[in-house]
């Protein structure tokens, strides 16, 4: 028998502060029972303080809970009572304040209470794990190490694991293991310098640029334009984020650094400038009082002038030129013309990926074992799309290289220190110049390619995360069109990825999917749906029903459509996806092809309902409208937490024609065993009058998109794998696909009528219009299966029918096209 | 015209406290045991008379269903210990059931068919939500335009009301916040002490950490729906729940209440057999229907009707129940009809007090009956707008 690793039955969390408390919500939203200690308070109610912290949670953007009735599964706990509760936890998580004495006094303080195999973690930002080792008992010592979470630590895919001298190797195992599976979290091992790996880099970049900034005398927004999606950060970029993360923590980071690393050769530039201090003396530590760089006075948002203290409108733009530069696509060229250009936004741009190139081949052997480990941090703690290494590497290894050393040598770099020799050795490496090859990643303590880690919750990741140039292989084709792709891995399982943009859902897909299911029939034990990258899929691509030229929606709108989604609940603008590119036929009348291909969506979903294998989908990130709908007639579902599922047809005037309806009638009458099948479809109404998109796989559950059978993995990287393992067990258990349903009882015209009633009140009280009406009776017209006597059996087809009907009726009004339109046009929702 | 052979008096009237719904105070305390309650109560109002006696029990219930269906008159009567012998009957005109019931039971006895009959009401809307366990609307509601009111909730209605009769937010707010001020000054009074039979909540709770069963019981006397912190900022703040640019809110609407009511109702022979004094006399009562959209009036009509029925006039009435479904009608109706602000609601009224649904009618008559009497007036009426378009009115007499 092998001896599993410990199992986290439960765990605590000690500190209920932002990050205690929210880690404390993704350990819930992991289905792992947790403590949340703080401090008792001195009420009626010893445990108000942590009370207050989880209501809190509740309210909080981006959610911390995948579910915000998850909240009630944190449990309230305090120093002064409860520590005894301790004794029955796996893992402890501490998260309190960044002070020495303090966490010193805490571990003395818990320790007795820890069972033995017990793992005590901190989740210091700053402090050396050494010496934070140094001050837990010694009988507990091997089981102590770092884990440096992100904020947000739902979302963001970092986690830094830091251990001691006195670290068990064995417990670093498995508590990798444990937040790579359990927490769905990108784990890198860093080693026990100030601030870590990604802190330090992105921390460094942070004051380069606004060392940098002042040099060149740009304005704070404009260097925002400039360091933002431009170079491939994150659109908050550099002051946007600071205010984000909050002033006084940027500082407590600065400080870290300006303490612990003297001999530095960057060592004078650890200290933050003049304005930073004067902004946090003053109180205004960004988003969170509402003042920082940015202030939002009305509809304006102003931007600090550092030299006079006083807030100004934001208004300085990108130069043309440059920004032209910026977009140009190859990177070797890209950055040629950088350094060449005059303009100081230009200079700017280079001077600063200049700084952070030196400062991370200099940096390397002390704070990571490889380059990958400093890039991936940097992408998964920051954002980036792209790591320094990665963009340096892209842009010509030795070019960028000389550059630096030019600029060194005439003194424009922020140090002067050299170049470590193995920059230029690994310049001279063949094929590939750089750190990454397609073996591994360099590490200057080795002086080696280092391979991927070999640690078996790895094998779980099919395609992990990767790096530049390497271009994974999705194993074995069976088939390939233009539009999507059948392969396999070897194990009888196939698997279709679509190749459209946004996998979105058009007539040659469609083809595709029936050919991809029938070969899977004939061939194979099971089918699965997966993409290589997120989204699931964006739904129907109507447009493409009349085979014209395609007109390309800006991408620079549909990426926002995907940026807004976790910030802003109006989730309505996405709705619009459904429909993308339609406007085109709209205008051309074209119904009768779109009804072809509606009708032929629906025959795509019964077949992947009717298929003689099991079908799986394996989601992640959007699937809406037709992708919603491909979800909810495949055997089975398996969705990271990260999913955002809907049938938002409803936001552009329409409503779900693929089988959705259909689907919600269906698992009404299955429902309804010697009931009203109408109880049932209350909820189902419900979600698809409003649209509702699932802000996570958890609530996507909730409101049936998903069904309780469904699984939900934490980490994307393992999605695949858990999928054929879902498929493999649906294959083994001897698979049929389920009988036609014979007798679907429906709710009929009394069913419609009851809609109607709750909808005639909102019209009446103008909460929505005569159009939503019309969208809200039709939805209710399909889902009552039509006006026949309440409690009458229909079958499948006569479902589809009457949402082929539905849909065209809404798609001919002018209110829907102009809905259409507008969505498209501004990425907004049109009200009319 | 009146074929009326007798009087009829009402000689015991009582009410539990009302609770809010859906999280009060009754929150798990099924109705059909306040109706027990309230009858059992009312019972003990009449020492010496032999229950055998009882013709009828007449109880009003708005949505007869569930906690309170299966006939939860005769349910109660037999929970209650009354002789099988005593009948019992559900009836049902929404908002207006328990008045209805005094008044069905009042004519049964004017007419010379029973001498006695408890006439009551009882309502849980934590337990059975505003139009049922189970919504199903008539197709043909949308079958054209003439009646699709019947699908409006009332709060539509109190809008259609506040627009057509100009009430403005401001009047309906200080409305609402006079019933709170007059609910809770009344309470500070005692002035419902005689009315309300406390009523002890017995139950049995899970103790998770004992892994015992965990018996709790708490003695309730007081409605539980005056606020003493409302204020005008307060109420201002509240948004428009039925209509997005609308001026009913949460604060100047009825609430939602759990509660019951129940009045013994007697010929003179019947009192005098078993030596008992009236509270007060029947006199009249009436009802009629108006435009659904505008439910809310109701009383516009059932008034004036009732007074032409009973020959009073309405400068004589010295107190007026008036439920406060909304204060967007209540206003309308005072303001139409010109009737007295000091004697319409003198206690507070449903805004503060709520409104059990089909239990007010019974409650406000024990209400009405002990406040005439203590404050030494004489006429008093109960009236009330009923959903889907009706109103009605009950004139009494204190003795």
């Amino acid at each position: 028998m092998t001896t599993h690793p410990i199992r986290v039955r439960k765990a605590a969390v000690l500190g209920a502060g932002v990050m205690g408390a929210q880690i404390a919500a993704h350990l819930i939203n992991a289905n792992i029972e947790t403590l949340l200690f703080e401090l008792p308070a001195d009420e009626k109610d010893t445990n108000a303080n942590v009370i207050r912290a989880i209501e809190k949670l509740k309210k909080q953007e981006p959610a911390p809970l995948s579910i915000v009735s998850r909240a009630i599964y944190i449990e309230p706990a305090n120093y002064d009572q409860h520590l005894e509760r301790l004794g029955d936890c796996d893992l402890i998580i501490e998260a309190i304040a960044e002070r020495l004495d303090l966490k010193s006094q805490l571990y003395e303080r818990i320790a007795p209470h820890l069972h033995d195999q017990a793992i005590l973690a901190s989740n210091t930002s700053g402090l050396s794990i050494s010496e934070l080792a140094a001050a837990v008992p010694e009988s507990l010592r091997a089981r102590f190490c770092g884990v440096h979470f992100f904020n947000p630590p739902r979302y963001m895919h970092l986690v830094e694991l830091i251990a001691s001298e006195y670290s068990d190797a064995t417990m670093l195992n498995t508590l990798e293991t444990f937040l790579v599976t359990t927490l769905g979290k990108g784990v890198i091992r860093a080693k026990d310098t100030p601030n870590f790996i990604a802190n330090r880099i992105g921390i460094f970049s942070m004051l380069a640029t606004m060392h940098h900034a002042r040099q060149f005398g740009l304005g704070f927004e404009l260097v925002d334009k400039l360091t933002g999606s431009l170079i491939g950060r994150p659109k908050s970029a550099t002051f946007r984020t600071a205010d984000l993360v909050g002033l006084d923590i940027l500082m407590h980071v600065i400080q870290t650094m300006q303490d612990n690393l003297a001999d530095d050769p960057w060592h004078g530039f650890y200290t933050a400038p003049d304005w930073l201090s004067k902004l946090i003396k003053k109180g205004s530590l960004g988003q969170k009082t509402g003042k920082g760089v940015y202030q939002k006075q009305g509809k304006e948002i102003h931007v600090l002038d550092p030299d006079r203290e006083t807030y100004r409108l934001a208004e300085q733009e990108v130069d043309g030129e440059v920004e032209v530069l910026l977009k140009q696509k190859d990177t070797v060229a890209r950055f040629a013309a950088l350094r060449k250009h005059s303009h100081p936004q230009a200079q700017f741009v280079w001077a600063i990926h200049r700084d952070l190139f030196h400062y991370c081949a200099v940096q390397l052997e002390f704070i990571a074992n490889n380059a990958r480990d400093l890039d991936l941090a940097v992408r998964w703690g920051f954002g980036w799309q792209q790591g320094p290494f990665e963009i340096w590497q892209s842009a010509g290894w030795n070019a960028v290289l000389d550059w630096i050393n030019e600029d060194i040598a005439a003194g424009k770099a922020m140090a002067a220190v050299a170049m470590p020799a193995w920059v230029q050795t690994i310049g001279q490496q063949r094929p590939i110049q750089g750190v990454h090859a397609p073996e591994g990643s360099f590490s200057p303590a080795t002086g080696e390619i280092q391979p991927r880690s070999s640690l078996p919750v790895y094998r779980r990741q099919l395609f992990p995360d990767r790096l530049i140039d390497e271009q994974p292989i999705y194993g074995e084709t069976i088939l390939e069109t233009e539009e999507l792709r059948l392969w396999h891995t070897g194990d009888e399982i196939a698997i279709v990825s679509f190749k459209t943009k946004k996998h979105t859902i058009d007539n040659a897909v469609l083809r595709g999917m029936e050919e991809a299911i029938t070969t899977a029939e004939n061939h194979f034990r099971a089918l699965i749906i997966w993409q290589t990258e997120p989204p699931f899929s964006l739904g129907a691509n109507l447009q493409k029903a009349t085979e014209r030229p395609k007109t390309e929606m800006p991408p620079s709108a549909l990426d926002d459509f995907i940026r807004k989604i976790k910030k802003s609940a109006q989730a309505t603008i996405l709705k619009a996806a459904h429909s993308l590119d339609m406007a085109d036929v709209l205008m051309a009348g074209k119904l009768a092809e779109v009804e072809t291909m509606i009708a032929h969506f629906q025959q795509t979903s019964q077949h992947l309902r009717y298929c003689m294998v099991p079908t799986v989908a394996a989601v992640d990130g959007l699937a809406l409208g037709g992708g919603c709908e491909f979800i909810m007639h495949c055997d089975r579902a398996v969705a990271t937490l990260e999913s955002y599922i809907g049938l938002v047809e409803a936001g552009v005037g329409l409503l779900p024609a693929g089988g959705g309806c259909k689907e919600f009638a269906l698992r009404a009458s299955q429902q309804a065993v010697e009931s009203d099948p109408f109880m049932h479809l209350q909820h189902y109404f419900r979600t698809v009058a409003m649209a509702e998109m699932a802000k996570s796989a958890e609530q996507a559950r909730a409101l049936s998109y998903l069904s309780p059978s469904d699984v939900i993995v934490m980490n994307r990287f393992e999605l695949l794998h858990v999928a054929k393992m879902q498929a493999l067990a649906l294959a083994e258990a001897g698979y049929r696909p389920p009988l036609r349903p014979r007798e679907i009882v429906v709710a009929g015209a009394t069913g419609i009528a009851t809609f109607k009633s709750n909808l005639v009140n909102l019209l009446e009280g103008k909460f929505i219009s005569e159009h939503d009406y019309l969208i809200g009776s039709k939805i209710a017209h399909v889902i009552c299966g039509g006006d026949v006597v309440a409690g009458s059996c229909v079958d499948e087809e006569w479902l589809l029918g009457l949402e082929r009907a539905a849909f065209i009726e809404l798609l001919a009004t002018e209110k829907t096209q102009a809905r259409i339109a507008h969505t498209l046009k501004t990425g907004k929702p049109l009200r009319n | 015209m009146t074929k009326q052979v007798q009087e009829a008096y009402i000689v015991a009237a009582t009410r539990s406290p009302v609770g809010k719904a859906p999280r009060g105070m009754f929150k798990h305390v099924r109705p059909d045991d306040l109706l027990v309650h309230v009858l059992q109560s009312v019972l003990k109002q009449c020492d010496g008379m032999d229950p055998m006696a009882i013709d009828d029990v007449i109880v009003g219930c708005a949505m007869p269903e569930a906690e309170q269906g299966i006939n939860v008159a005769r349910v109660a009567v037999l929970l209650a210990g009354l002789p099988d012998s005593v009948p019992g009957v559900t009836i049902n005109r929404f908002c207006a059931s328990g008045l209805q019931a005094v008044a069905i039971a009042a004519d049964q006895i004017r007419l010379g068919e029973a001498d006695i009959i408890i006439a009551a009401g009882t309502e849980s809307m934590s337990m059975i939500p505003m139009m049922g366990n189970k919504v199903s609307m008539n197709p043909r509601i949308f079958a054209g335009n003439e009646n699709v009111a019947i699908a409006y909730g009332m709060g539509i209605t109190a809008e259609k009301v506040a627009e057509k009769w100009k009430v403005s937010r401001e009047a309906q707010d200080g409305f609402a916040l006079q019933s709170h001020q007059r609910a809770i000054s009344a309470i500070e009074r005692g002035e419902f002490r005689e009315e309300i039979s406390p009523y002890t909540i017995d139950g049995n709770w899970p103790d998770l950490n004992l892994h015992q069963v965990h018996h709790v019981s708490v003695m309730k006397d007081t409605d539980e729906g005056p606020r003493a912190d409302t204020s005008p900022e307060a109420l201002a703040r509240l948004r428009p729940v039925f209509a997005a640019q609308g001026s009913v809110t949460a604060g100047n609407s009825s609430q939602m209440s759990d509660g019951a009511g129940a009045v013994v109702v007697m010929s003179e022979a019947a009192m005098q057999r078993f030596n008992l004094t009236p509270l007060g006399r029947f006199i009249g009562y009436s009802v009629t229907g108006v435009p659904p959209e505008i439910m809310g009036i109701g009383p516009i009509k059932a008034i004036p009707k009732v007074l032409q029925q009973t020959g009073i006039k309405q400068d004589e009435l010295d107190w007026i129940e008036l439920n406060e479904a909304f204060a967007a009608q209540s206003l309308a109706v005072i303001n139409e009809l010109g009737l007295d602000l000091a004697k319409v609601n003198p206690l507070g009224g449903a805004i503060a007090l709520g409104h059990p649904l089909g239990a007010t009618g019974a409650i406000r008559v024990a209400t009405l009956l002990n406040g005439l009497r203590r404050h030494k007036l004489r006429y008093g009426m109960v009236t009330m707008c009923v959903g889907s378009g009706m109103g009605a009115a009950g004139v009494f007499e204190a003795l």
